[in-house]
């Protein structure tokens, strides 16, 4: 049985990796567009865009309960730790960079987003706020979904360097999660007294940074591809690290218990499982 | 190896991990009492080490069948979740703790024996994925099992029990896990096909125990960059600690 497992093993290590350029990108494919930088700006644009679909629970119901908030948010957060299952997965199957490698990444990730939560002074500020919502914690839950997002884009960026069906894999992902986000959002702003349009293009600009980081993630991978596996940890670390701190805190004080787990558990088996068939 | 003698070995390492959980009650023979923070602290690098073994058991399973692993996850979530809603329906509440009475004490006791259930099946189930992820989910058991037998101490030490009696209680917590290990093991080993629904199973009860009972409550008591730290830089050193065990 060990021995089985050893040859699994050094299957998976001796895999050949594609080295200059990532797998999928067919040139002149009829669908997928040549460039890959393209692609990479397409899905991320699309991913942010749908952002803008988290106002449509208030313009159709007017008001959405707060625990059905508190659900989406666990929700958002197991697709975010697919994500990170998959960002890790895909580092671990790296033959030429060692697990150490991966996990310094991850660790420089979570680094990263400690102190980012600790110089915006948003460690502590609740996500899910109930009740009437100051200016403040209204520009602090703005700037702290900006952040945000800019981890997310780095993922797909790194995904989309690894193949172009796991990024868009990825994309697809964190383009649901952004809706739940996006909803919660939205239901600050509407207490701030934003319109709701306003408050849809709030919503995708808040998601911007997620653009941008994608298509530098994706330009610095290529063109070094030996901090392929750097970036793969840091987005993972980043994510993991976003669900523990912004994400579930809220989903907790929102819904219960139970429901909560069960939504996170769910919804990181579903990523996993599709990502089984699609990527 | 003959199977009595494996039989014996899991018998014997699922032994050590309910041993392990008395270990939790030791600090209480140094400190008089132990802060609701550090109980906290120690809940969330459980969680890390679960998510961990988590990852591991998953990636593990999908080597044999990704949709079965996946598939038993499903039916490790429901069988915590039956568990769980159980204990609710008779009031049994993790969250209240805090001031506890005798009431309370048997509380934790019920809960945390509950949970052995499913890490006896971990262990169990771990032995017939090999014996090096075997001894990795059992030390990872048995060093989760510390902290649980620290949360189950810090309640009944203040409350006047003698450090004796919190360790016993603590072993005692964990004794479904060699009762549960070796007809799991035993299970896994005459049915070889039904080894990534084991190891699903056991990932899917150890993710939805850390997200249903380890981080409602390290969130309570500890400050969420605490929490974040240590549960993401905790999954991060399992995860390498797999790698190179």
């Amino acid at each position: 049985m060990a021995g089985e497992r050893r040859a699994l093993y050094l299957e998976a290590r001796s895999r050949p990796r594609p080295v200059g350029e990532p797998e999928g990108y067919a040139r002149g494919s009829a669908i997928i567009p040549a460039d890959p930088v393209l692609v990479v700006l397409l899905f991320s644009t699309l991913a942010a865009a749908t952002a803008s679909a988290g106002v449509v629970p208030f313009a159709v119901l007017g008001r959405v309960p707060m625990r059905a908030l508190g659900l989406a948010y666990a929700l958002a957060s197991g697709l975010m730790l697919g994500a990170g299952y998959l960002l890790l997965e895909a580092g671990l199957k790296d033959s030429a960079q060692s697990a150490f490698v991966l996990m310094s990444g991850a660790a420089l990730g979570v680094l990263y987003t400690y102190w980012i939560h600790r110089f915006s002074r948003t460690e502590e500020v609740e996500f899910i706020p109930g009740g009437e919502v100051s200016a403040e914690l209204g520009f602090k839950i703005v700037l702290m979904n900006s952040l945000h997002s800019a981890s997310e884009g780095v993922a797909i960026g790194a995904g989309m360097a690894v193949s172009l069906r796991m990024g868009i894999f990825l994309a697809l992902s964190l383009a649901l999660h952004n809706i739940a986000e996006a909803a919660t959002l939205t239901s600050v702003l509407l207490r701030r007294g934003v319109r709701m349009g306003e408050a849809a293009m709030l919503c995708v600009i808040t998601n911007v940074p997620q653009i941008l980081l994608a298509v530098t993630a994706f330009a610095v991978v290529s063109a070094a591809r030996g901090l392929l596996t750097w970036v793969l940890g840091f987005a993972a670390g980043a994510l993991v690290y976003l669900v523990l701190t912004e994400l579930l805190p809220g989903s907790y004080k929102q819904a219960s218990h139970t429901w909560v787990a069960a939504a996170v558990s769910l919804s990181t088996g579903l990523v996993v499982l599709l990502k089984g068939f699609f990527a | 190896m003959p199977a009595w003698q494996q039989v014996l070995l899991v018998l014997v390492y699922s032994s050590i991990t309910a041993l392990a959980t008395g270990l939790g009650a030791l600090p209480f023979l140094f400190v008089r009492d132990l802060s609701e923070r550090a109980v906290a602290y120690a809940n969330a690098v459980a969680a890390g080490l679960m998510l961990g073994a988590s990852f591991g058991l998953i990636i593990e399973g999908s080597g044999h069948g990704a949709v079965q692993t996946l598939a038993g996850a499903g039916i490790g979530v429901v069988f915590i979740l039956v568990a769980g809603r159980m204990l609710h329906h008779h009031g049994m509440d993790f969250g209240t703790i805090t001031g506890a009475g005798a009431k309370q004490i048997f509380l934790i006791i019920a809960v945390m024996t509950v949970h052995s259930f499913s890490e006896g099946v971990a262990v169990g189930v771990a032995f017939g994925g090999g014996e090096a992820l075997a001894a990795l989910i059992t030390i990872a058991i048995a060093v989760h099992n510390i902290p649980e037998g620290l949360a189950i101490s810090a309640v009944m030490r203040p409350k006047g029990a003698g450090v004796l009696s919190c360790a016993l209680w603590s072993v005692f917590s964990s004794l479904p896990q060699p009762l549960m290990a070796v007809p799991a093991f035993l299970f896994v080993e005459a049915f070889r096909p039904v080894l990534p629904y084991g190891l699903g199973f056991a990932a899917g009860a150890m993710v939805f125990m850390v997200f249903l009972e380890l981080l409602p409550e390290a969130y309570e008591k500890a400050s969420r960059p605490a929490v974040g730290l240590l549960v993401s830089l905790t999954l991060g050193a399992m995860i390498l600690f797999q790698r190179y065990i």
